[in-house]
């Protein structure tokens, strides 16, 4: 039993000190890529102007586009998960073009027979407005919604750059955080044991002095 | 648990904030208070305490990112929370770069070695 123990302290130890190494490593890209990210911002406010690029510019009504999805694990670990409403609205384009292509082909056979064409065209009349709402939404929400956009219509390159360098820094936050939750959990645990470790060796020892 | 995720707030400088904007994570309307602080020369450091006990207290938040000198700040405030959600992310900022012996969870996890435990 003991040696079990003491193996498996072994290994969290292991484990510990491999997370501790990820974690540094992460941080140091982290802190790389938000420096990035500050020498592209102080750029563009050198081409743009100092109050160009500020808090001024700020939307009045905002909504986020990343999100992150939490959960947690047997072990009291709790893991975070970076996720972009980007592609969801990419899927929402890609949808409404095959719309559009559907209704063309309608259109198409409307035109061959009249009695079929009433009844075609009440349908086009109700997918219509929904398709346009789609199409609608699908085009203004990426533009809409792109913070780019409250700094002016055609932005320097300076600006993208800061923007996607921010965008793998919240991505990189959700691993560090999973990463610093695990940490924290093992070092509760090998206390835990270290503690149980410390409570044997001292029953044992005055058996020993006994003998 | 399914449903809407969790947002990522942030207490930073201008810069800082800014910067993070751009990468989507700002929800500002009239019906929620705003998931972020701008930190100024002039804002009190009890302000800063209460947005960052408010944050604490909101479901929907997952990760706070904050600049590591505002950290020193409401230092008391950072180690007294011990919960996994929301994570406490410390950052640099221009001015001063990240200080891995400053950091609450790294104090935490290099708090646990003492001689005793190596015998």
């Amino acid at each position: 039993m003991r040696v079990d123990q003491q193996l498996r302290l072994d290994e969290q130890l292991l484990l510990f000190m491999d997370q501790l190494e990820a974690l540094e490593e992460k941080r140091h890209k982290l802190n790389s890529l938000i420096e990035e990210g500050w020498f592209s911002i102080a750029k563009a406010r050198y081409s743009m102007g100092n109050k160009q690029v500020s808090s001024l510019q700020y939307a009045s009504e905002m909504e986020p586009l990343v999100y992150i999805e939490t959960s947690m694990l047997e072990d009291g670990t709790a893991e975070f998960k970076c996720e972009r409403k980007e592609n969801k609205t990419e899927e929402l384009k890609s949808n409404t073009i095959e719309d559009i292509g559907a209704k063309e082909t309608v259109s198409g056979l409307r035109r061959r027979i009249n009695t079929i064409q009433k009844g075609v065209k009440e349908e086009d009349q109700e997918t219509d407005p929904q398709g346009k709402t789609k199409a609608e939404s699908g085009e203004s929400t990426p533009e809409h919604r792109d913070p780019l956009k409250w700094f002016g219509i055609l932005v320097p390159q300076n600006l993208k750059q800061a923007q996607s360098a921010f965008k793998e820094v919240i991505t990189l936050s959700a691993e560090i955080a999973s990463l610093q939750s695990a940490i924290i959990a093992i070092r509760k645990e090998m206390q835990g044991q270290m503690k149980e470790k410390q409570q044997k060796t001292e029953k044992t020892q005055p058996e020993m002095e006994n003998e | 648990m399914s449903g809407r995720g969790k947002l990522i707030a942030v207490i930073g400088d201008e810069d800082t904030c800014t910067g993070f904007l751009l990468g989507g994570v700002g929800e500002l309307n009239k019906n929620r208070k705003p998931n972020l602080l701008v930190v100024e020369k002039e804002t009190s450091i009890a302000e800063i305490e209460e947005t960052f006990k408010s944050f604490l207290a909101r479901s929907d938040i997952g990760i706070i990112l904050i600049n590591q000198f505002i950290a020193e700040m409401i230092r008391h405030a950072i180690d007294a929370h011990m919960e996994s959600i929301p994570a406490v992310l410390e950052i640099p900022s221009k001015e001063h770069p990240y200080d891995a012996s400053k950091d609450s969870i790294l104090r935490r996890a290099k708090g646990m070695f003492s001689a005793e435990d190596f015998r």
